[in-house]
């Protein structure tokens, strides 16, 4: 299946209510038309945002997920979105040694006002995502691939110098 | 007199204010230590140092908490100490730490792939500077310590203690390769190469929880989040999905954290390279915050903290 | 759990791009959904009322409304769940408007999208428990930032209604930019005869703390028990003793500072009172001028003045206070017009601002009322006023209408034939915006009776000729170009956020919206509130306003606050963090994130650290919850199960059993 065939991806958003989520909802409000792909999880702040929620998404099959909280400085609980774009860096860093194409995660900032940002932001991310085509799953989906898998194993496919 | 001598002598004078002093004996034969635990002056003469003394004790420091306690660490290990000083989980006033000068550790996992045969239960171990040789079932094997020093040696920058009130040994040099081969070979496989890699490496995992319970920064012991039901982060299947998001969620807990001990890796019963993902982790850390786990008091971890204006971290525009 | 269902179809706004009954439909294939149904407004009274009956019918315990965003009606349904008998927290909403309906176009991917955030808030709701608020008592007592007339008002209606009040003022008298208006529009009367009283009552009401040359340090706590620290910046007088009597004014030998209440036009000495109707009328010396604070000598005022109450030593004072709300009426600032190159950038005296014209006309200003051009004190014969000077502007990040420019620009107008019978004005304008009670009869009158000349079109240069000025520009309506001798160009100049707004935003936590202005709870529905409960906006720092609404606006927050205050006890957000104790290792780390100090460390039976929330300081971000690795700290309502229950609605597991 390539990826023009595809109309919609799995793309998981978690978005802090009070700036972000506004924002989609202004972005609503204003009729800014966007992809459909996107589902939103609404969290009270970005530092609610435990990045494992993301890595979640991505074992369970997630294609893209995007998280968006208040700008640097404007974080309603002060300091939230300090530590989220601390932990989210990390993982946005960590993600390409475990093989997850870390061009499927992003974070970003959009305030409440900002409805027309968020609809760029939706398009682009979710344009994005439909190049990179679906995410491989990590559990093999049929008997077919578990077979091979166990074969693998056993071979030791492995990496040169950990056998 | 040796290290070891100095090493028990400092002990005994110490050993009437403490519980216990944790160091390592000789295991179940002669290539293999276990740790041990220094009740008397007794005890004490079983305590072996050296490159067999592969442990990472500080692993028992959080479980002794309350009592007053004696560690014996190599220089890595002692980033484990400072480590869990920094996080409040173990207190300075109940510690006595006896700190090495360490030349390195072996690899019982190298050693095993070497030996012609698996050798079951080891007869005789000749330690020299360079070499190790190693008698089983009447047949003796010289090894070259080089060829099986842990990987975390090769690249060790912290061979002495770096906390220590009592310091043994002469101090030893840094090393001056600061990364390994395989794992820069590893991160420059392609995405799909990596998830592939992962895919079949985690079916292998029989989810022992091994490398969990090795870890000295893994404090949570019964309260884990993988084996609880609220919160309800792990499912029991033992699926390459599930297996990879336990790694996942120890690497996550372990970021700005780990010291790099290996004791995952070395605990691993089914030979799981984990270390790729952790000394990857702390390459990040490292980068951004330019902060390594354990090597100074006082640190705050970086996810404990933030900077209002992060130079570590370049904002992707859209 | 027993779920009932609901799906809006908001008249057409959601089913004119979503099938509802069919979202319906497939809701009631999920887990724990009992009953399931579509409705045309949820939110009306026959809506609630159908939600509240299902309840009853079929003994409901949790409700999904899929309908509008929560920021919009998630109170109002959880309200009608309580009236139902459930707790109000076993209710979830699917945002299937905001976020579906209106934003894409295809009926079936929309259709599709709906169910599964129905799905989602189904999850969620089944792990959802009920949450008891907690009650705390409040401070009565309310601190209103900013002096202008928003803030008098504030003050005024929260003193009367039985509040005590700090007010506190960043310049050296309460007034604001009111207190520098010549007259007022549309009814032409005088302004400080308007603003005076009211200032007076400020002084003298006996609930009102009055501190000027004032400015918010910092802010602690939280609704109805706020902890401020005010920094009272040194004014070199003591004002508990100053009596306002003006000899030091007279005295001082350093005049050259220019003075800011009149717009610099003139100078006024380094200790002063700015205008004659000052509240304090106190006097201040400027630190930046004062001979003897720069350079050691003079002294005079100390010599002259009567009760010995001039003090060089004096230092900055912190004062704490603690109030139970917050109104912030930090005001405006006007446009820097020397953005604009086409206005000279400040090359010719006599392009003036509409503030310093304010000052020409005002018989208290420095030319005692006579309009006089700053270049030679002559009586301007043309006058040109040009409208939109950083309003409407892109190109100068201006894009907002400033509202108020229409109607000074007439009213300065009008006033200038009144002045100067002789005179021409001339009005460049984009548009005339002049909604209002008799406003557009207001201008017209500028226009009709006191014939200015309005010509619609920008001014494209302005440059000197002889002692005038030549202002070039465009007549959109006539189509062509055209030139006027000026003697005199008075520039109408917008309003843009505050200087400072945003970092007192930053204390207050509340936000700025792209331009740096307030932004309120809701645009409609809630446009004094802010998203931080107990702080309340008056004024032009939400956005531009004239006097009426930002007097209305005033009024209103006051109103807010009377009726927060008016509670013997509020009831704290129950969704607050929780502490798992047994789980609970004892690190601190989420001590350590906590940005509220909600989070305090004690003992269990044992005498092992725990970790414990305080839920009335606890504002339920949820960083701790991040923080802790064994997930023993639970923000209630957004649970690590019920963010993952999300998760997994969506993400359902790709797995091929393999039980072998």
């Amino acid at each position: 299946m390539s990826p023009q065939n595809i109309r919609e991806l799995r793309i998981v958003g978690f978005l802090c209510n009070w700036c972000s989520y506004g924002g989609a909802d202004t972005a609503g409000v204003g009729r800014f038309v966007q992809p459909t792909d996107l589902r939103i999880i609404r969290v009270p702040c970005s530092g609610r945002i435990d990045p494992l929620f993301i890595v979640r998404a991505f074992m369970n099959g997630a294609d893209g997920v995007l998280v968006s909280g208040c700008h640097p400085r404007d974080c309603h609980y002060a300091e939230g979105n300090f530590y989220a774009r601390r932990r989210l860096e990390m993982l946005k860093r960590f993600l390409p040694i475990t093989g997850i194409d870390n061009r499927r995660f992003e974070y970003t900032w959009v305030s409440a006002s900002e409805g027309q940002r968020w609809q760029h932001v939706v398009t682009e991310f979710t344009r994005g995502i439909h190049t990179l085509g679906p995410a491989p799953s990590f559990n093999p989906v049929s008997e077919t691939e578990w077979n091979k898998l166990a074969v693998q194993a056993s071979e030791g496919q492995g990496c040169p110098c950990h056998g | 007199m040796s290290p070891l001598d100095d090493l028990k002598t400092a002990i005994k004078s110490r050993l009437g204010e403490l519980d216990c002093v944790i160091g390592w004996e000789q295991g179940y034969d002669q290539l293999h230590a276990t740790p041990l635990f220094i009740r008397s002056e007794a005890d004490l003469d079983r305590l072996v140092i050296g490159p067999l003394a592969v442990h990472n004790l500080a692993t028992y420091l959080p479980g002794l908490r309350g009592k007053k306690v004696g560690i014996i660490v190599k220089g890595c290990d002692s980033r484990s100490v400072i480590q869990l000083l920094n996080e409040n989980l173990i207190t300075r006033d109940d510690l006595v730490v006896f700190g090495l000068c360490c030349s390195g550790v072996v690899s019982h996992r190298k050693i095993r792939a070497a030996l012609p045969v698996d050798p079951g239960f080891v007869e005789a171990v000749d330690l020299s500077t360079d070499t190790l040789s190693i008698t089983a079932s009447g047949q003796t094997t010289i090894l070259h310590m080089a060829d099986i020093a842990a990987d975390k040696c090769q690249i060790c920058q912290y061979p002495n203690a770096l906390i220590a009130d009592v310091l043994v040994g002469s101090p030893q040099e840094s090393k001056v390769l600061t990364t390994l081969a395989c794992q820069e070979e590893f991160e420059a496989k392609s995405e799909a190469e990596k998830f592939a890699f992962w895919q079949e490496t985690m079916s292998r995992c029989i989810r022992c929880y091994a490398c969990r319970n090795a870890c000295p920064m893994c404090v949570c012991r019964d309260f884990c989040i993988s084996t609880s039901r609220d919160p309800l982060w792990l499912g029991q299947e033992n699926t390459p999905g599930e297996n990879m998001m336990f790694q996942l969620i120890h690497v996550s807990h372990l970021t700005g954290r780990c010291t790099e001990c290996g004791e995952c890796e070395r605990a691993c019963p089914v030979d799981i390279p984990l270390l790729l993902l952790r000394r990857y982790m702390n390459k990040q850390v490292q980068d951004v915050f330019e902060h390594r786990a354990g090597t100074a008091l006082e640190q705050t971890p970086p996810l404990l903290t933030f900077k209002v204006e992060e130079e570590g971290i370049k904002e992707r525009g859209w | 759990m027993r779920i009932g269902v609901f799906i809006c179809h908001c008249g057409s706004n959601i089913a004119g791009t979503v099938d509802c009954p069919k979202v319906a439909a497939k809701a009631l294939t999920y887990p724990d959904v009992v009953f399931s149904t579509d409705t045309m407004y949820a939110c009306s009274e026959p809506g609630q009322d159908g939600i509240i009956a299902a309840v009853k019918e079929q003994q409901l315990d949790g409700v999904v409304v899929a309908s509008c965003t929560p920021r919009m009606h998630e109170q109002t349904f959880r309200r009608a769940v309580e009236r139902a008998g459930l707790n109000r927290y076993m209710f979830e909403m699917a945002n299937i408007r905001e976020h579906v309906s209106w934003i894409g176009k295809i009926m079936e991917d929309n259709t599709i999208k709906a169910q599964e955030l129905v799905r989602m808030a189904v999850e969620k709701l089944r792990r959802n428990r009920p949450l008891i608020p907690k009650r705390f008592e409040t401070v009565k007592r309310v601190l209103v930032i900013g002096g202008g007339v928003a803030g008098i008002q504030a003050a005024l209606d929260c003193a009367d209604g039985g509040q005590e009040v700090v007010l506190i003022e960043r310049e050296q008298s309460i007034g604001g930019k009111m207190a520098k208006l010549d007259k007022t529009f549309p009814t032409v009367d005088c302004s400080s005869c308007v603003l005076g009283p009211k200032m007076v009552d400020i002084a003298q009401h006996p609930k009102i703390t009055l501190y000027a040359c004032a400015e918010v340090e910092s802010v602690g706590g939280y609704v109805g028990n706020f902890h401020i620290t005010i920094r009272r910046k040194a004014t070199y007088v003591d004002w508990n003793v100053c009596n306002g009597c003006g000899l030091c004014l007279e005295k001082c030998p350093s005049h050259k500072h220019p003075d800011p209440f009149n717009e610099n036009l003139c100078t006024a000495p380094s200790i002063n009172i700015p205008f004659p109707q000052a509240i304090p009328k106190k006097a201040a010396i400027n630190p930046q001028s004062c001979l003897k604070l720069t350079q050691g000598k003079c002294g005079i005022c100390a010599t002259v003045c009567p009760l010995k109450c001039i003090d060089y030593e004096q230092k900055d004072e912190l004062v704490d206070v603690d109030v139970g709300a917050v109104i912030v009426a930090t005001g405006y600032d006007l446009f820097d017009w020397h953005k604009y190159p086409q206005y000279g950038q400040g090359r010719y005296p006599d392009i003036i601002t509409s503030m310093q014209y304010e000052r020409l006309l005002s018989a208290s200003g420095p030319t005692g009322g006579q309009i006089k051009r700053p270049s030679d004190g002559k009586e301007p014969k043309n006058i040109v006023f040009i409208q939109c000077v950083g309003s409407r502007d892109r190109s100068v990040d201006r894009p907002y209408c400033s509202g108020f420019c229409c109607m000074y620009t007439a009213k300065q107008a009008i006033l200038t034939k009144d002045h100067l019978p002789d005179s021409q004005s001339f009005v460049f304008y984009m548009d005339i915006r002049s909604p209002g009670k008799l406003y557009d009869e207001f201008t017209r009158r500028a226009m009709e009776e006191y014939g200015a000349h309005y010509v619609r079109g920008r001014v494209s240069m302005i440059y000197p000729q002889d002692d005038k000025l030549l202002v070039r520009g465009a007549d959109t309506l006539a189509g062509t170009q055209v030139e006027v001798q000026a003697d005199l160009v008075v520039l109408a100049v917008g309003a843009e956020a505050a200087a400072g707004a945003a970092q007192l935003g930053e204390k207050l936590r509340v936000c700025p919206d792209q331009y740096g202005f307030f932004v309120e709870s809701h645009p409609k529905l809630k446009p004094v509130e802010t998203n931080t409960a107990g702080v309340y906006l008056a004024g032009a720092c939400q956005g531009p306003k004239d006097i009426p609404a930002s007097v209305s606006q005033g009024s209103a927050a006051a109103a807010k606050v009377l009726g927060l205050l008016s509670k013997k006890e509020l009831e704290s957000d129950p969704a607050v963090a929780r502490v798992n104790q047994p789980r609970c290792v004892g690190c601190g780390k989420c001590i350590q994130t906590c940005p509220f100090g909600a989070i305090k460390e004690v003992a269990d039976r044992f005498g092992n650290p725990k970790a414990e929330v305080i839920d009335t300081v606890c504002q339920g971000c949820g960083i701790c919850t991040v923080t802790c690795p064994q997930g023993a700290i639970q923000l209630e309502h957004f649970t690590d199960n019920q963010i993952l229950a999300e998760v997994q609605a969506l993400c359902p597991p790709k797995i091929f059993a393999n039980y072998e």
